[in-house]
């Protein structure tokens, strides 16, 4: 019958006109985020050693960190990440050995100005030393602490890439 | 109900009756109300149905559409009016300036002309004529002026392209759309829009006309320059026709002035063939004007539905449909009415 397919596609559009919407309107409502979604980091600080295998971990030199020796302990006192340069590779969140850095479900890192960009996970400072060891010892200790922070930043920047490449 | 604007007409020439306005000036300025009361109804519905349009396009195309200015997003069209008005318009260096301006500001006259005539319920017509459709037909058709002069005055292939597309397509179709109205002037007898409402208070027009019927609505579709039958903007083609050099308000007035047009021809086919202000079943409980917005929504949602459902047709394809299916499809039917008629004369019915 002539105009069968007219009334057809009429009929297709009638009934999507009632059809559930597929649409999700995003800040109120939101598809689920997966499990292991590579979000914003989180670094549980106490469970960080400074060790430093994220720092050379990192292809992009995000990761920066700062650490004094408190007794016989590094203890972390900044944690900063260039999340510009971030390829949410997760690399760092892999090598770390106490599980103490890890993505979480928030993706929402969009920032106004440019100066937020810079992450600072952990901002503290280091705790006084413990108190029975000797006054100049205790002198010492924290400017030793900082220069071998300074020199793991070295490598995380420059030279530990170039070993790995050299393996 | 019924008469909630029957009733504030009357309270309105009592009120200046007694404030000593008499006679003529009395009636003047009656109607004057009354014809600002059909603007203001024209406006506010031709912005309404921007924004149905879009969200029947949305509902169609499983998505919400407009949502987010003011509650479930109805004042989208407001915003984008207000945006509109801000814009400047840019006039072509080589456009025909005075005309180039006119167009925009003529595109809205002939609906609102022809709305002075439309009957929208029991007794509610601002001017009762007695050859309204006649009236109908000679003034809609002037839009095809304001098309050919924004598209002549742009001086912009696409805009002339358009433009002699626009006058083709609404030349031809007009033929078979008063063509196929004349099966029912023939049956009424009459050019009077109320008197038609009033033929059909046992049996729509629908029903004895269904062939004039359809060959009216794709008529008017293709008169409105409505998908899909909009050749004439195109936008894959032309761009948008004779509106490409339009900016702000001037395009806006084309864009309002397609969906006054639109309501134009669906209270048309509500008048002529679905009976105007009648209830059906005779749930009169209902009041008359409502009945009339109900059925002249109906046909402006199949409008709509038309439109995102079907394809463009080709230019050669829309002539050759005016010309060679639509214009002898009217001839017939007016002469099978014809032999109708004369058979029901004869029989004496």
């Amino acid at each position: 019958m002539f105009g069968k397919g007219l009334l057809k596609g009429l009929q297709i559009t009638m009934r999507e006109f009632w059809a559930p919407k597929f649409t999700v309107q995003y800040p109120e409502q939101q598809h689920p985020v997966p499990e292991r979604f590579h979000g914003k980091f989180k670094l549980d600080p106490d469970a960080c050693i400074a060790c430093g295998l994220c720092v050379n971990a990192c292809p992009n030199k995000v990761i920066s960190l700062k650490k004094e020796k408190v007794g016989k302990k590094q203890y972390l006192t900044e944690y900063l990440m260039d999340i510009q340069y971030c390829l949410f590779c997760g690399l760092c969140v892999e090598s770390c050995n106490k599980d103490a850095l890890k993505f979480t479900q928030d993706f929402r890192l969009c920032q106004y100005h440019h100066d937020n960009i810079l992450m600072t996970l952990v901002k503290r400072e280091a705790p006084p030393q413990p108190v029975e060891e000797e006054e100049p010892a205790a002198k010492a200790e924290p400017k030793a602490g900082a220069k071998a922070a300074k020199a793991k930043k070295e490598v995380a920047a420059g030279k530990a890439p170039d070993k790995e490449g050299q393996k | 109900m019924e008469n909630l604007f029957v009733g504030a007409a009357e309270g309105l020439r009592n009120t200046l009756s007694g404030v000593g306005l008499t006679g003529v000036w009395n009636d003047a300025l009656l109607m004057l109300v009354k014809l600002v009361g059909i603007l203001v109804f024209i406006l506010i519905n031709a912005l309404w149905l921007v924004y149905m349009e879009r969200k029947v396009a949305a509902f169609m195309q499983a998505r919400i559409g407009p949502n987010r200015v003011g509650p479930k997003g109805l004042l989208q069209t407001a915003a984008d009016i207000g945006k509109l008005i801000s814009k400047e318009i840019p006039i072509p260096k080589d456009a025909d300036k005075v005309v180039f301006i006119l167009a925009p500001c003529l595109i809205f006259i002939p609906p609102l002309m022809v709305f002075a005539v439309v009957p929208f319920g029991q007794n509610m017509v601002a001017i009762d004529m007695n050859i309204g459709l006649f009236y109908f037909f000679a003034i809609a058709s002037l839009s095809t002026m304001m098309f050919w002069m924004s598209g002549w005055a742009s001086n912009n292939k696409y805009s002339l392209l358009g433009s002699m597309r626009v006058v083709a397509q609404m030349v031809s179709y007009e033929l078979p759309l008063v063509l196929s109205l004349l099966g029912v002037v023939m049956i009424t007898g009459t050019l009077s829009l109320t008197k038609i409402i009033e033929a059909q208070a046992h049996m729509w027009f629908i029903f004895v006309q269904p062939i004039a019927f359809l060959i009216y609505f794709t008529a008017a579709v293709a008169e409105c320059n409505r998908c899909p039958f909009d050749l004439v903007e195109g936008e894959s083609e032309i761009i948008c026709g004779p509106f490409t050099e339009y900016g702000g308000m001037g395009f806006a007035m084309f864009f309002l002035a397609e969906y006054a047009n639109v309501m134009l021809i669906s209270a048309l086919a509500t008048i002529v063939f679905l009976g105007g202000w009648l209830a059906p079943f005779g749930w009169t409980f209902i009041p008359s004007w409502v009945w009339f917005f109900l059925k002249m929504y109906l046909m402006i949602f199949i409008v709509m539905q038309l439109r995102w459902t079907y394809p463009r047709i080709r230019v050669d394809q829309l002539m050759g449909f005016g010309w060679k299916v639509l214009v002898p499809l009217s001839l017939a039917n007016i002469f099978i009415t014809g032999i109708g008629v004369y058979i029901y004369r004869a029989l004496g019915w």
